[in-house]
């Protein structure tokens, strides 16, 4: 009987650099040299079975990131967890295994904690605007204009050093709202160059409850 | 220092900024408390190009396997990424540490390509080091570099303080070992220089000293301070005890060759006479089958990797090679790896073999005939008949596959335009061998991709005193191949002319060309490799300024009492010996394999390998 093993993982540091696509390649590496008994696909061109839950942008760093994994015999999940921190490259970190409760399209926002280099103000005037509008490229490449000021109502903004740091939970799948819309509304406001450093610090489902 | 937190931010703004991260599995960082020696090994191209690198993979290991050695991977960075370094003055950085390495004690260049020696300069540039080994002192980097290219080192002789001539895990770490013990005597760039010239295979260009005849050709290049007259490459006795990697660095972002690689033998028993790998890498050495078998096994554990290759000038050459895939086979198919074969000969194979291998699915099939005729094809000692090409592509065709690649060179010395033809003939061939076949696919037709690449005549071939044929004339030809052919089932693509001359100036070059080297980079040329960046015109335009006509690199016929830029470099393989293959060229007579007879080309001279093997 085949299981879906769900990991949660960390990626940060040197580790946000690494792409999604590049992401999939590498954890099927990481799980041969961690000699965990993958099953594979069967048919011509047999590949291991290995998903994520929800991409993570280039840059940016998450604290609980899923994957689900299928097995091929059974392991102790503590066995799995430890056996994946042997073989992973700096910057991840295997937290735990579970079996999946959810299903993937569970899934439905993510919290983050944001990192911007410019003065709360900016911040909290931007978000106190009736509306905050962006132009996001669809999936079919065409632009179109979108209101995120919803999505981050109830963002929680504080000083963070020289800088400002924005709490915040956001939708994820159909109509997804990056983070970095933020900065780049900041950006249109303003002549000043700013960074946003991003942190997804968990993935929820509907109730607001831990994804995985 | 530069600032580790603004690179980051640049990452952000680059194209596969995994490229510059560092930070692989399996890369090595060490505490800079107990590292003597730092070794920035560079790659004069990109990340894909030399993370793919065999020889690269085995030194880097090879150096970190010493504690007290730091070795650390360096890219050219792309011109994204160059131009954020420029603008922000960060300091070309090796990938372990992020360290500029303008502060190591080495820059290690491997030259694979003559096309690289712009990317390899702008390294040194971007590093904040001076070009010309005579303006560096002690205080900078010493500038070494190996490689294939290093036959024939001296258009880039002025900017490289040391050269590793052929095989370089021995020679390089005798190198490094006296640089510690200079180090701790107090070191003098000069003293340490000389004392390398004593070692076997080291070439210091400083301590040689060419001289020119009016007509531009060399008259002597005479040692200066007592250093030997003429310098031995180096080569690995037994590769069954040599230093091999039990790991690779595996990259995040797709590169070129991603895979384990398995080195089996070194040298080539063919003696193809275009082939320069064929000649400076003598003599044929086997690694045992238990070897192989352990090194790949350990490899793919290590890394992970799903698929690894055998790697060899010739994979189809090794004496027991049924014997190895059915052991490979044995581990490899449990654990869902691939072994991929390049450029093989399955003729010989038994179908139970093709098929376990996959081979003809995945990497379709591919022939290297070189040139269109059997005369031509002995002209050049390229022991691959008509017949063989036939009997294998039918096969293939029979297991149901429908596309075949062609592998020519044009340029060949004695090709006529009826070679060019037989090219097209051969292809049309392969064609009829599709439609002979009474269970062929239903619905499909067959697709003859051929590629023409410009033969480059290089240093150590039996070829190195004749001219490469004009552009002018390569594209007659060229433009004859495409009127040759008469169906659509046939493809043609070649290679650009204009970069074949330029090979060929740089590869019998003299040092003369490091004064056009350094006015190219001057003028911003980078990464010529690479299409999108080369710039004929003003590659030429340089040339002319100089007053150097290419030509007389390029096109010239040399006769055989000529003095080489490289006739003080020893590479076993005698110069009698390539003169005789030579003349047995224009009379398009073939010459057997080491396996079948010797024919005394000088390597025996190591008394290793192929050379004391019971024939």
């Amino acid at each position: 009987m085949l299981r879906t093993v769900r990991v949660v993982f960390s990626k940060t540091g040197r580790a946000r650099f690494i792409s999604h696509l590049d992401l999939v390649r590498t954890m099927t590496r990481v799980v041969r040299r961690a000699e965990i008994p993958l099953w594979y696909t069967e048919g011509f061109n047999r590949h291991p079975y290995l998903t994520f839950a929800a991409p993570l942008s280039l840059g940016f760093e998450g604290l609980r990131e899923s994957m689900d994994l299928r097995l091929e015999e059974d392991m102790p999940y503590d066995e799995l967890v430890a056996r994946l921190n042997t073989a992973l490259p700096e910057g991840f970190e295997a937290i735990s295994a579970a079996e999946a409760v959810h299903k993937v399209g569970a899934l439905t926002a993510a919290r983050y904690r944001l990192r911007f280099d410019c003065p709360p103000e900016k911040i909290t005037a931007l978000l106190a605007q009736p509306e905050i509008l962006v132009e996001k490229r669809t999936k079919k490449k065409t632009m179109k204009t979108l209101d995120i000021r919803p999505a981050f109502a109830d963002a929680q903004v504080s000083a963070y050093g020289e800088g400002t740091k924005v709490t915040v939970t956001l939708p994820v799948g159909n109509d997804t709202v990056n983070p970095s819309l933020l900065l780049q509304a900041l950006g249109a406001t303003s002549d000043e160059e700013y960074h946003l450093r991003v942190l997804r610090l968990d993935l929820l489902t509907a109730d607001g409850k831990s994804f995985c | 220092m530069m600032n580790k937190e603004m690179l980051e931010d640049l990452f952000l703004q680059v194209q596969k900024p995994a490229r510059y991260t560092g930070g692989e599995l399996n890369s090595v960082a060490k505490d800079l408390a107990d590292v003597a020696v730092r070794f920035a090994f560079c790659f004069p191209d990109l990340y894909e190009v030399g993370m793919s690198h065999l020889g690269m993979k085995i030194l880097y290991a090879q150096f970190n396997n010493e504690p007290d050695v730091w070795c650390e991977r360096v890219f050219s960075p792309d011109t994204d990424m160059e131009a954020l370094m420029r603008k922000h003055h960060i300091p070309l950085f090796g990938l372990e540490s992020r360290d500029p390495i303008r502060e190591f004690d080495f820059i290690g260049f491997t030259v694979q390509y003559e096309l690289c020696y712009t990317a390899m300069l702008n390294m040194l540039d971007l590093a904040g080091v001076p070009l010309r080994a005579a303006d560096r002192d002690e205080s900078f980097p010493l500038v070494v570099a190996g490689g294939p290219c290093v036959c024939n080192p001296e258009p880039i002789a002025d900017f490289v303080d040391i050269f590793f001539l052929g095989e370089g895990e021995e020679v390089d770490l005798e190198v490094i070992n006296l640089y510690k013990e200079h180090k701790k005597k107090g070191y003098s760039k000069k003293a340490f220089l000389r004392a390398c010239a004593d070692i076997e295979g080291v070439y210091i260009p400083s301590l040689y000293e060419p001289s020119y005849n009016e007509d531009g050709t060399i008259k002597a290049v005479e040692p200066l301070d007592g250093v030997k007259p003429t310098v031995r490459k180096r080569i690995i006795r037994d590769l069954n005890t040599c230093y091999y990697p039990e790991y690779f660095v595996v990259p995040y972002t797709d590169i070129v060759h991603d895979r384990a690689m398995s080195e089996i033998f070194r040298g080539c028993i063919r003696g193809c006479r275009f082939c320069q790998a064929g000649f400076i890498y003598r003599p044929v050495r086997e690694k045992s089958v238990d070897t192989i078998d352990k090194q790949s096994h350990d490899l793919c554990r290590s890394t992970g990797y799903e698929e690894f290759s055998l790697s060899s000038l010739s994979t189809s050459d090794y004496t027991k090679l049924e014997e190895l895939l059915d052991r490979l086979l044995d581990w490899a198919e449990k654990e869902h790896t691939n072994i991929s074969l390049p450029s093989l000969r399955v003729d010989g194979f038994s179908d139970e073999l093709v098929n376990r291998l996959n081979v003809l699915r995945r990497a379709g099939l591919t022939f290297a005939p070189e040139a269109g005729t059997q005369r031509l094809r002995d002209a050049i000692n390229k022991n691959l008949t008509e017949e063989e090409i036939l009997d294998t592509a039918a096969k293939a065709f029979r297991g149901g596959w429908t596309a075949v690649k062609l592998y020519f060179m044009m340029g060949l010395p004695t090709e006529t335009m009826e070679d060019i033809e037989g090219m097209a003939v051969l292809g049309q061939k392969i064609v009829n061998c599709f439609y002979a076949n009474p269970d062929k696919p239903k619905g499909k037709g067959v697709m003859v991709n051929m590629s023409a690449s410009c033969f480059v005549p290089k240093p150590f071939t039996p070829f190195q005193w004749e001219p490469q044929t004009t552009m002018q004339e390569l594209e007659e030809k060229q433009k004859h191949l495409v009127e040759s052919v008469h169906t659509k089932k046939i493809s043609l693509s070649w290679h650009d002319a204009k970069t074949s001359f330029l090979e060929a100036v740089l590869a019998r070059g003299d040092r003369r060309l490091c004064r056009v080297l350094e006015l190219a980079h001057e003028r911003g040329f980078n990464l010529d490799a690479w299409s999108e960046h080369f710039n004929f015109d003003a590659w030429m335009e340089i040339f002319r300024e100089i007053g150097l006509d290419p030509a007389f690199y390029a096109n010239r016929t040399r006769p055989y009492d000529e003095v080489f830029p490289w006739d003080h470099l020893d590479y076993g393989v005698t110069k009698k010996f390539l003169i005789s293959e030579n003349k047995k060229a224009h009379e398009a007579v073939a010459t057997p394999h080491c396996r079948q007879a010797c024919s005394g080309c000088g390597a025996a001279c190591w008394k290793e390998g192929v050379c004391v093997e019971n024939r």
